[in-house]
């Protein structure tokens, strides 16, 4: 189902035309005669060269998610730079340009009197590939077209405006699909897969795209002694030209076996329904913001803003039948509050005080109907409220010249306000309204002198909450007091681990150290643990990040300097379920980075940079005493999930040769090299094939180079 | 007569610009450049603070200060003071005074009007520290070039960002900026809007509903299942489903094991002590592999952010299957 878009960025350019001539003309005939008689400078340069690119699209996959590569052999390469300026008036004039030749283009121009006026106008196309293909020749990809002006004016020593608009246009298509199993208790004609019929089915149907997002800005400041103001409005607009998606469904398809069936007509009723896709929605935003310097060494700071975001697309304009009775739409909204409240202050020579507090509130007006309808059970939407506050008060006491300690509080409350009583909840144990998380920090930081730096800040945070608010299975929640009470069922429960009581304790490390003035050294560490408490022994457990760094530079000489890193990064995670499997999931990760530039010669510059990532997921399961022996025998076959590792090396060299004060040629090599064993989609040559046999994937090797030449010629006065 | 000669004596002792409590600020600012001319400076033509014709661009003494022990060495000192307000990382001035000096010009830009008591201020990061003044292109101004000055300090978000599934900041589609505003905000983690949500809706504003059927966490928070600086999990998901999603709900029964096409025992034939497969021709939907591979849960419930779909018709979209 198609509709109209809105605000297409034509419009946006008309706009900016006649934003420039506006500004143009006022300021014109003012300062005319000062720009006649002033110095005028130019810089500008011209790239333009040729890219070639090896291998094929399956080679690239990786390589051309973002740089428009993934489906080219070759690329014009084309970029502009000029800036024309005269010092004495503040004029300016730069228009650069970016990738002109390719899928990924960029056009910015900025013109201004500086200190009087600016306008900008930025136009963007930039296309993100998916590195999945599918056999049946989806293209998935989103490209997006984007406009963007902004002009602002400074209206004499207290006051300035800004006015910025941006339309951005996007096509294409994302991975998607329809899936049902059948029987299911929501859909009890729908029978199971037999030796006759399917009674399940997954397919990949791409959810078409063609939308456009369009945001203004507003906004008036104010400077006046100590006291700043800023009053704005921000407005997004977002237009879906596709309401829904109608499925087509073959009339035979795969079992599980591989074996083709006509499919069950309950079934085919559900896959052919149509899926509802992104709606039109608008949300608008009026803020001010202030900031006030009560003395020369304190200052609060304010921001509050009031937002309204709404949600009405017609349900049968976007293709969406049965809504109940009455209901054209959603008439969703949501009104928003924010108050924020800062003060930082440094009342003695030695200690300084950072204190805040926060107040935001998101109140779902939207109507409730009945848009659930189970057999005899009828539920309606259900409202999310949702309102946040926050703390924080720090003090810092400088110890000597060179050494400061910290010390912090931080509170974050969250009231989920309360659960709409006519709507239903499934799939969950339990909900919790309100969650309350408190955190202490300290921290001793050693600045930058006799070449040595270095901080460690300790963290931990404890949060908890209101009582559990138990899944009824139906209609509403019901608060259980006592989660230990084994009526509950919470015994065998999953709680969801962002409402969970949580443990967390972090500790981070920095320290910087240049023993010469030619090397520098810096290292950096952070560990994280979690750990969660819950009424029952499954679910999410622990969780923990341990991420180290090392960096160094060296300046060999005038001409030849290196930098290096090296990072190590772990992630784990524990996750238990009742008669099932116990999970583990260890993420490591190691990345390598190397660069060096250089000057061979006064006229030939050469450089390069060496990126690697080793990045490797294990998963270790155990079986729950209670699973069936059924998983014993397949956990002892399968050996458990295999390890997902992920190679990935880039080397990129550079070599630029002056033919002359104006003019160069650069040369740029790229060649990147990625394994990837990644088993969602194929494991050990069988793929993840879908109930009408597409199979999605992208090559476990791959090998691209790139090989680019440019001249670059300038101008400078 | 007295006057007179007392004045001619005064010009002779101190020079003809005069001593240096009487001169002006461009006046001991060229004394500055006296030194440091254009062999010991950068090109900083292009910069703003090069346009003279703005009445508000800065001379050395704007934020250097006059710093008359640094142009005029004491006497019985070795080594020559730094100038009043020093911009050196070793030794120089505190980072409040250092950003204190920028804000004495840039505090009515309304992007910096939440700096005080912001995270970076509170972590003694000055203005300098990412910013550099003596030079045509500032690194941190530039799409391309800005997130290698956030690095310098963020190690964890340089190291993500080398993974598969993230934002086009490598190929300088984006910057640190179009999220993060360094220079304080009213969101979490310097967000550029309010909230975390808020901030990802000025790209994805398809995901900002309100829907018919929400999914909670994702109204609340999009970290609750993404890593925006990256992740080896397509979708930039912090685990790959079902994990994800089974850190909250409760499974289906028949995907608790993890096991693929392809391994043992999954598919015919089955192995020894098997009484079948994992997987058998009537097989339904909810089997160890499409549990554990394709989208995974989303194989199913596709519309994972919400639904707008107001169908009374069951199975009614409420488990976001349309």
């Amino acid at each position: 189902m198609t509709r109209p878009t809105w605000l297409p960025p034509s419009c946006i350019a008309v706009l900016a035309v006649a934003a420039c001539g506006a500004a143009g003309a006022e300021e014109s005939t003012v300062d005319a005669k000062a720009d006649a008689t002033a110095e005028t400078a130019v810089d500008a340069k011209v790239e333009v060269g040729i890219g070639l690119l090896s291998g094929t699209s399956a080679d690239r996959a990786l390589f051309g998610q973002h740089n428009g590569l993934r489906d080219r052999s070759s690329v014009g390469l084309l970029g502009l730079d000029y800036e024309r300026r005269q010092p004495e008036t503040g004029s300016l004039i730069r228009f650069e340009g970016i990738g002109l030749l390719g899928d990924t283009r960029e056009l910015d121009l900025r013109w201004q009197r500086q200190g009087d006026w600016t306008v900008r106008a930025h136009y963007a196309q930039w296309v993100h590939r998916d590195a999945l293909d599918t056999s049946a020749g989806d293209e998935l990809q989103i490209e997006r077209t984007r406009l963007g002006v902004r002009y602002s004016k400074i209206i004499g020593p207290r006051w300035q405006v800004a006015v910025s608009l941006r339309s951005e246009n996007q096509k294409g298509s994302r991975l998607s699909g329809v899936g049902f199993s059948c029987p299911s208790a929501v859909a009890p004609d729908c029978g199971p897969t037999t030796g006759t019929e399917v009674g399940w089915a997954v397919l990949i149907r791409p959810e078409p795209i063609d939308a456009n997002h369009s945001q203004v800005d507003a906004r008036v400041s104010y400077a006046a002694g100590a006291l700043r103001l800023s009053a704005g409005y921000y407005g997004s607009f977002y237009r879906n030209r596709y309401g829904s998606l109608s499925p087509e469904v073959p009339a035979t398809l795969f079992n599980a076996a591989g074996t083709p069936l006509p499919l069950s007509e309950g079934l085919r009723s559900i896959l052919t329904q149509p899926v509802a896709l992104a709606p039109d929605n608008q949300a608008h935003q009026i803020d001010l913001t202030a900031t006030y310097g009560l003395t020369p060494t304190a200052r609060v700071n304010l921001k509050l803003a009031r937002g309204l975001a709404t949600q009405h697309q017609d349900f049968a304009a976007a293709g969406l039948s049965s809504a109940p009775a009455g209901v054209s739409n959603l008439g969703g909204r949501m009104d928003s509050t924010l108050a924020q409240l800062g003060f930082s202050a440094r009342p003695w020579a030695r200690t300084a005080v950072r204190a805040k507090l926060r107040y935001s509130d998101r109140d779902d007006r939207t109507p409730l109907a009945l848009y659930g309808v189970e057999g005899a059970s009828q539920y309606t939407n259900r409202r999310l409220p949702y309102t946040r506050t926050t703390g924080m008060l720090e003090a810092s006491y400088q110890f000597s010249h060179d050494i400061r300690g910290t010390l912090g509080m931080d509170n974050e409350a969250i009231d989920r306000g309360r659960f709409t009583p006519t709507s239903a909840v499934a799939g969950i144990t339990a909900l919790r309204q309100k969650t309350d998380e408190t955190s202490v920090r300290a921290e001793l930081r050693k600045r930058m002198n006799e070449n040595f730096s270095a901080s460690i800040a300790l963290v931990s945070s404890r949060r908890d909450g209101s009582n559990w608010l138990r899944n009824n299975s139906g209609l509403g929640v019901t608060e259980e007091p006592d989660p230990n009470d084994p009526s509950t069922g919470f015994s065998t429960g999953v709680f969801m681990p962002t409402l969970a009581d949580r443990q967390r304790d972090k500790v981070r490390l920095q320290a910087s150290w240049q023993p010469t003035d030619d090397l520098a050294l810096q290292f950096s560490s952070q560990n994280g643990r979690d750990r969660f408490d819950t009424p029952s022994a499954y679910g999410l457990r622990k969780a923990g990040m341990d991420q180290a760094t090392v960096d160094a530079s060296y300046a060999y000489s005038l001409r030849w300097q290196f930098t290096g890193y090296l990072s190590y990064g772990n992630e784990t995670l524990r996750q238990a379920r009742p008669g099932a499997a116990v999970l583990s999931l260890a993420n490591t990760s190691t990345t390598l980075g190397l660069g060096v530039t250089g000057k061979v010669s006064s006229a030939l510059h050469v450089g390069g940079n060496v990126a690697y990532l080793d990045d490797r997921s294990r998963y270790r399961q155990t079986l729950d005493p209670a699973a069936s022996p059924a998983y014993a025998t397949l956990l002892a076959a399968t050996g458990g999930l295999p390890d997902i590792v992920l190679r990935q090396g880039t080397t990129r060299l550079f070599a630029r040769y002056a033919l002359d004060k104006q003019s160069d040629v650069q040369l740029d090599l790229i060649h990147q090299r990625s394994t990837w064993s990644d088993w969602a989609w194929s494991f050990d040559g069988v793929p993840f094939a879908t109930s009408d046999g597409t199979t999605v994937g992208q090559a476990v090797r791959q090998q691209v180079s790139f090989v680019g030449i440019r001249y670059i010629y300038r101008w400078q006065p | 007569m007295l006057p007179a000669v007392a004045a001619v004596l005064l010009i002779s002792l101190c020079g003809l610009q005069g001593p240096a409590w009487a001169m002006t600020d461009a006046q001991v600012s060229e004394q500055c450049v006296a030194c440091h001319d254009e062999d010991d400076l950068p090109d900083m033509r292009r910069s703003a603070h090069a346009t003279t014709g703005d009445t508000r661009t800065p001379d050395c003494v704007s934020c250097h200060g006059r710093s008359p022990t640094h142009i005029k060495k004491p006497e019985g000192v070795s080594q020559r003071p730094l100038p009043d307000i020093a911009f050196s990382k070793n030794g120089g001035s505190s980072a409040h005074v250092r950003s204190s000096t920028c804000l004495a010009c840039h505090d009515s830009n309304p992007k910096h009007m939440l700096w005080a008591g912001s995270a970076h201020d509170g972590a003694d990061v000055a203005c300098s520290s990412c910013h550099k003044i003596h030079t045509n292109h500032d690194a941190v101004m530039a799409k391309r070039s800005e997130p290698e000055v956030c690095y310098a300090c963020h190690k964890e978000q340089r190291a993500q960002m080398l993974r598969p599934s993230r934002h086009p900041l490598p190929e300088g589609k984006m910057a640190c900026s179009d999220c993060h505003n360094a220079h304080g905000s009213a969101g979490p983690k310097l967000a550029l809007f309010d909230s975390t949500n808020q901030t990802c809706y000025g790209c994805h504003a398809e995901k900002r509903g309100p829907f018919v059927h929400e999914h909670e966490p994702v109204a609340e928070d999009c970290a609750s299942c993404h890593s925006p600086h990256g992740s080896s999990v397509a979708g930039l998901l912090k685990a790959r489903a079902p994990i994800l999603c089974q850190g909250c709900h409760t499974p289906h029964l028949a995907g608790d094991l993890g096991a693929l096409g392809g391994q043992a025992g999954v598919f015919p034939p089955g192995v020894p002590g098997q009484v079948s497969p994992a997987v058998t021709a009537n097989s339904g939907g909810k089997n160890v592999v499409n549990m554990w591979q394709g989208r995974s849960c989303m194989n199913c419930h596709t519309q994972v952010h919400g639904s707008n779909n107001p169908s009374t018709v069951s199975p009614t979209p409420g488990f976001l299957f349309r």
